[in-house]
């Protein structure tokens, strides 16, 4: 056993607790990582506190120096006047409407592509994956030029819909840009964990590749399902640029360009910007709080090779 | 009758994989491929801002973006904004990674052990990553202002400093509040895919380790780190492509200033094409920011011995 003290021997010693027996190494060390863990949690989590408490303070309150670090009348007024003098309905419900489409289209897509890429040796599967892997890479904000001419004017389909420039569906379209290869990849590495008996068994029981990949596959994907569509649900809700880019009117702008929306040249609402903030941190809060699991697994599946 | 369902079940159990696979390509060719070409058609051209007219201009976008014209004069010929700004995105990435990473590997050596409660400190320390940037970005903005923030509020009134900071006058403290703002926003992402790799460390290896009488330091370079190199390697990729690309929190803190003090690659791609309406020399830009991304996932795969995927 070490004879060096530590200041956490110090703390034991002035606590009256200690003998080096009756603290035995493991425990002292156990009691310094909570003790470290504990300060960083607090120190993280100080901003979300202290926008929060701002986002509930009177106007007057969050402009009052000295500073108040509990608000002294708090109340919910900030909430209900975004609601009444901008349309943070609307702002919610674009918000909703793209990240649900976004996830569902790349959920789909990314589990079936995902089980072919994991089951089957077909031709140019390896340099098909690659490129799609390596599509991640590409940085959205280098094609910003393009897919604003793209959205302004759509080829094939432009005589139909015209220009597609502050839409929704333009901001669906380029969020599967980024979730869809990340989807694929994610699934493809799910699949690789379950066993490839439960397919042969399907097959054995007389079932064709679609029943043995609906019947008997799909359930046991559940949990990569889950932790795909929670981060595509995630990255989608919370993207800037592309909406920055591409829609400049409240029919298709979305909660992080609401929240911008706070700043104006010289002066800031933030007694209202921490409100609608809250609001546009909220399914992140939920999901981190309540799905952490699969925030792991699916951040940790699609990060790790193979 | 029944034949006849035999031969369709049997024509789409052969076309599964086309099915399966085809609709997903064809949609990242529309939605990744085509506009990835479309960015290097377009970063040969040159806009009129007014009329909207095209004219071939070749590799002049690049040339004027990167090289010194005229009466300027910059080092090895380069342009001065050029310069300034990739020096600034330079520090701004290789500071909040650098931190990021080590902090982050602190807390994940912690949160590895068998503590009560792990779960939850998990989530605790999770939570940063997932809310949108722009919120955090602004958050922090929040914290360091220069009146009525925490930040200035805690100094002050704990008598620590007699005067309030005007953190985003000046363009280093600027600089230093945004690494602030990256460092809290990913940290958590460097501490999930560590604490990921360190479950790929043999329990016995430590024991073994122990027995032999190796301190802390020698267990970790000779025990944790060789099973634990493949997710530095992913952490350190994804965090450093991810930062250079970064236009939220810089945009909603800074935009860039005071001055140019905080501009960096992503705010200055989006201030020429959007904000000056330059689409060919934001093009431009774009081609340069993906080879770079390339060529920094391709040096760091070389550093660490380590094929790619």
């Amino acid at each position: 056993m070490s004879t060096k003290r530590s200041t956490l021997d110090s703390v034991v010693d002035a606590l009256g607790l200690d003998t080096e027996d009756e603290w035995p190494y493991i425990v002292r060390e156990r009691l310094l990582a909570y003790a470290l863990l504990a300060v960083y949690v607090v120190v993280i989590w100080f901003p979300i506190y202290y926008i929060l408490i701002t986002s509930l303070k009177p106007t007057t309150e969050v402009l009052q120096i000295p500073v108040t670090f509990v608000p002294s009348h708090p109340t919910i007024s900030n909430y209900i006047e975004i609601f009444q003098n901008r349309p943070f309905g609307t702002f919610t419900l674009n918000s909703l409407v793209v990240a649900v489409t976004t996830t569902v289209i790349c959920v789909t897509l990314g589990t079936v592509t995902g089980y072919s890429f994991s089951r089957y040796d077909f031709f140019g599967n390896k340099a098909l994956l690659l490129s799609i892997v390596g599509a991640r890479m590409i940085p959205p904000i280098a094609l910003i030029v393009p897919f604003f001419s793209i959205m302004s004017n759509p080829p094939l389909i432009g005589g139909l819909t015209g220009s597609l420039y502050d839409t929704r569906i333009a901001l669906i379209l380029t969020y599967t840009f980024f979730n869809l290869p990340f989807a694929v990849w994610i699934m493809k590495n799910y699949f690789d964990g379950v066993p490839e008996s439960l397919d042969e068994q399907a097959r054995i029981d007389g079932c064709s590749r679609w029943e043995g990949f609906v019947k008997i596959i799909l359930p046991m994907a559940k949990p990569g399902i889950a932790a795909t569509a929670i981060l595509a649900f995630i990255f989608s809700w919370n993207e800037f640029v592309f909406a920055l880019v591409l829609t400049s009117s409240p029919q298709a702008q979305t909660l992080p360009i609401a929240v911008s929306l706070f700043v104006a040249d010289d002066f800031v609402d933030w007694a209202h910007l921490a409100a609608g903030g809250m609001i546009a941190a909220l399914p992140g809060i939920l999901f981190g709080l309540f799905f952490q699991r699969y925030i792991v697994s699916g951040l940790t599946q699609g990060a790790v090779k193979e | 009758m029944s034949t006849e369902k035999n031969t369709l079940r049997r024509t789409l159990d052969r076309l599964f994989v086309p099915l399966t696979v085809g609709p997903t390509l064809l949609w990242i060719a529309a939605i990744i491929v085509y506009p990835t070409l479309k960015l290097l058609w377009s970063s040969v051209f040159w806009q009129n801002p007014i009329s909207g007219e095209k004219q071939f201009v070749g590799i002049r976008n690049f040339t004027e973006l990167l090289f010194a014209t005229g009466s300027q004069t910059g080092v090895f010929g380069l342009a001065p904004d050029f310069v300034s700004i990739t020096w600034h995105t330079v520090v701004y990435v290789g500071l909040s990674v650098s931190i990021s990473f080590f902090l982050g590997l602190g807390i994940a050596l912690l949160l590895d052990r068998d503590l009560l409660g792990r779960g939850w400190l998990r989530t605790a320390v999770i939570v940063p990553w997932v809310l949108p940037y722009v919120m955090s970005g602004l958050m922090w903005r929040w914290m360091f202002q220069s009146q009525y923030g925490a930040i200035n509020g805690l100094l002050t009134q704990s008598g620590l400093l007699s005067q309030k900071i005007a953190f985003f006058s000046d363009g280093t403290l600027s600089m230093m509040a945004l690494i602030v703002a990256d460092i809290w926003v990913f940290t958590p992402f460097i501490i999930i895919i560590l604490l990921a790799g360190l479950q790929n460390v043999p329990e016995q290896l430590y024991d073994a380790a122990e027995v032999d009488g190796a301190g802390r330091f020698s267990r970790f370079v000779n025990v944790t780190y060789p099973f634990l190199k493949p997710s530095i390697l992913v952490a350190l990729t994804i965090r450093i492509i991810f930062d250079i690309r970064a236009l939220d929190l810089v945009w909603v803190m800074t935009q860039g200033g005071p001055g140019k003090s905080t501009e960096v690659w992503a705010s200055w791609l989006y201030r020429t094409a959007q904000v000056f309406n330059r689409p060919g020399e934001g093009a431009a830009l774009g081609v340069v920011l993906l080879a770079v991304t390339f060529l920094i996932v391709a040096a760091l795969y070389r550093i660490f011995g380590e094929s790619p995927y």
